[in-house]
């Protein structure tokens, strides 16, 4: 069985920047699963490096701006097919940069299955609070989805 | 219009642009570097208890959560009228020095050091911890990657997570330490001194060593003639978690020390309607523009402001380290922003030895660890964060909560010296219209050398977006811009 880490990253307090925050916490209400863990983070790609590490793989669930994308609109890209991963932190690597710096320095624990569930913003947040937009909070029943098929898919 | 594009400022996310103006012969006229701001903490804080400031100032930016969170709590020990016991104090100071070397190496090794390490010519694809890797070898990578990591340890061990501390409250913390965590921390620091001390080492070898990169250390478009500010102690040493604000000269002598209380008497912030940046300025020497120099109220801080304004480290290794540099370079002020990084290394250093000092220290197993609190009221609160000094002030109502508050961040210390060091080194490396990649990362070497951090200097979104230059020529029509992503947030 894989053993699979779920994270919700981004801002809490940033409105919809912590969206998915608020979807990792909706997935804790829904999966009830050993193999599962899901915890959120705001921080950049070295603590995120070590937050996956050691898992067979891993969801990253995070608000991501893409153009020619509506906002709301919610997708699944594997590492690597986007150019940049959310970084929460501007003092840091990204999420590739960091793995693969630890995969020059021999690190052999990273998931082989690394996803990004990415719920487009049309409009980055631009000031502070903890609730999200209507168009966003709409969003969130959709990337909860997502996930859990993905999650399924252990059981397949 | 033409746009070219070039693969830019992979290690200075946040969410700026650097505009640069050329004029008819292809020089630089003038350049700009503007950073949009999200407004509404000080709104977002109001009406909320005050005790729950020290966690949501953490997570203004993922950047530097520890510097909030102890300016924050010690805002609140002045706000409720109540003294941390002794052991509080060196418990948050202990957190404080680990939150240090694990920011400080990540700058050095990730973000800055490759300019040098790998070279500020390099293609930018080598120009990052990889490159770095591949340059210095696989066994020293690892040597980075541990004390980062042991770093963040510390910082954990005392504040519940690295990221997000919980122990700092009015009146002390909410945990103290076992024998069991003492001897865990005190063997990670001994190892971190040794590393910090490789790491002095590395920086003589590989820059000071070449003398290529002291040209260019000391070349005139780096250079910067401010006033500097930091915290010190009662010896005018260098203190990152408390004392008195110390600003110096430009002759490198005492020009004010201040208590925090009195902020408001001695900056003022000026605005700029090409930038949502406020640069705050000394108000008894006024606003004269972006410029240096005695006349204008501009200064710096970070760890080059920090040693500038002080007269020496409060360690003994720190302190011969400190000695050297000031001695190599010409003596105190150094006005060399590309210094900012050997100063941060001297930082490291000291970090590593005063760490050692606490964790030895008999009293820090002490479980004396918190006073009561007493009335609400208002309250100050100074911090040096990685990147510089760090400014809380919160009015609280009878209740408790928090009725205004106000701060100010390390970036927007250095607003005005950033600006100016981006301006200064784009006219310095840019002439007759060339500009290629090589040429752009010089000036983003003046830049990132103050480390900064966007997310809580306009108070924006934390990272992802990465710095745009654009280039215009004469007619202020767009010849370059750099952007790479296509994937932002």
């Amino acid at each position: 069985m894989k053993k699979t880490i779920i994270l919700g990253i981004g801002n809490p307090i940033l409105r919809d920047d912590g969206v998915g925050i608020h979807v990792a916490d909706e997935l804790k209400k829904q999966i009830d699963d050993p193999n599962v863990k899901i915890d959120s983070a705001f921080t950049g790609g070295m603590n995120l490096l070590d937050m996956i590490i050691g898992h067979d793989r891993a969801i990253l669930i995070d608000a991501v701006k893409i153009r020619d994308k509506k906002s709301g609109e919610v997708n699944m890209f594997k590492l690597g097919e986007l150019s940049a991963f959310h970084t929460a932190n501007p003092h840091d690597l990204s999420l590739p940069q960091a793995i693969e710096m630890a995969k020059r320095l021999g690190e052999t624990r990273i998931p082989d299955e690394i996803k990004l569930v990415g719920i487009n913003l049309g409009e980055l947040p631009c000031d502070f609070g903890e609730n999200l937009s209507p168009e966003i909070k709409n969003a969130v029943p959709k990337a909860v989805e997502l996930v859990k098929e993905e999650v399924k898919k252990n059981y397949e | 219009m033409k746009i070219v594009t070039i693969d830019p400022i992979t290690r200075l996310e946040g969410h700026g642009k650097i505009s640069i103006f050329l004029d008819n012969k292809g020089d630089v006229e003038n350049a700009y570097l503007q950073i949009p701001e999200l407004r509404g903490f000080e709104r977002f804080a109001e009406g909320r208890r005050a005790e729950d400031m020290p966690q949501i100032t953490s997570r203004i930016c993922g950047v530097c959560p520890v510097a909030h969170h102890f300016a924050s709590a010690k805002t609140l020990d002045d706000a409720f009228n109540v003294q941390p016991p002794s052991a509080a104090k060196k418990l948050r100071e202990l957190m404080y020095m680990g939150y240090f070397i694990y920011d400080h190496i990540l700058h050095f090794y990730y973000l800055g050091g490759p300019d040098f390490i790998v070279g500020p010519d390099a293609p930018a694809s080598q120009r990052n911890i990889l490159g770095v890797i591949e340059k210095a070898g696989v066994e020293i990578g690892k040597e980075v990657i541990k004390h980062r990591a042991y770093g963040q340890k510390i910082t954990a061990i005392l504040g519940g997570k690295a990221t997000h501390p919980v122990c700092g409250l009015p009146g002390g913390v909410s945990k103290g330490l076992n024998k069991d965590e003492v001897k865990d921390i005190e063997k990670m620091t001994k190892s971190c001194i040794d590393f910090a001390k490789f790491s002095l080492k590395l920086f003589d070898d590989i820059v000071l060593k070449n003398k290529d990169y002291v040209k260019l250390i000391t070349s005139d478009p780096y250079q910067l003639n401010t006033y500097n500010m930091g915290v010190v102690d009662e010896k005018n040493k260098v203190n990152f978690y408390d004392g008195k604000i110390r600003v110096t000269n430009q002759k490198g002598d005492e020009h004010l020390k201040f208590d925090v209380k009195d902020y408001y008497n001695i900056i003022a912030e000026h605005v700029e309607e090409w930038s949502y940046m406020k640069f705050p300025y000394l108000k008894d020497i006024g606003w004269k523009g972006l410029s240096d120099g005695k006349d204008s109220g501009i200064y710096r801080v970070g760890p080059l402001g920090r040693l500038n304004a002080s007269e020496g480290m409060a360690t003994s290794l720190a302190d011969k380290e400190y000695k050297k540099m000031f001695e190599t370079l010409g003596g105190r002020p150094v006005n060399s922003t590309l210094a900012f990084h050997w100063a941060r290394l001297i930082e490291l250093l000291y970090a590593t030895e005063r760490a050692m000092e606490l964790v030895k220290d008999s009293e820090i197993t002490s479980q004396k660890i918190r006073n009561p609190v007493g009335e609400p009221g208002e309250g100050f609160g100074v911090t040096e964060a990685a990147r510089g000094t760090l400014i809380h002030h919160y009015k609280l109502d009878k209740d408790g909560l928090i009725d205004k508050a106000n701060l100010i961040v390390a970036t927007t210390n250095n607003a005005g010296a950033i600006t100016m060091s981006v301006r200064d080194a784009a006219k310095g490396v840019i002439s007759k219209g060339k500009i290629d990649d090589g040429i752009l990362n010089k000036v983003e070497m003046a830049f990132r050398a103050y480390d900064p951090c966007f997310a809580c200097a306009t108070h924006t979104l934390p990272g992802g977006m990465p710095l745009q230059a654009d280039v215009y020529n004469q007619n202020k029509k767009l010849l370059k811009t750099i952007k790479q992503n296509t994937v932002e947030v």
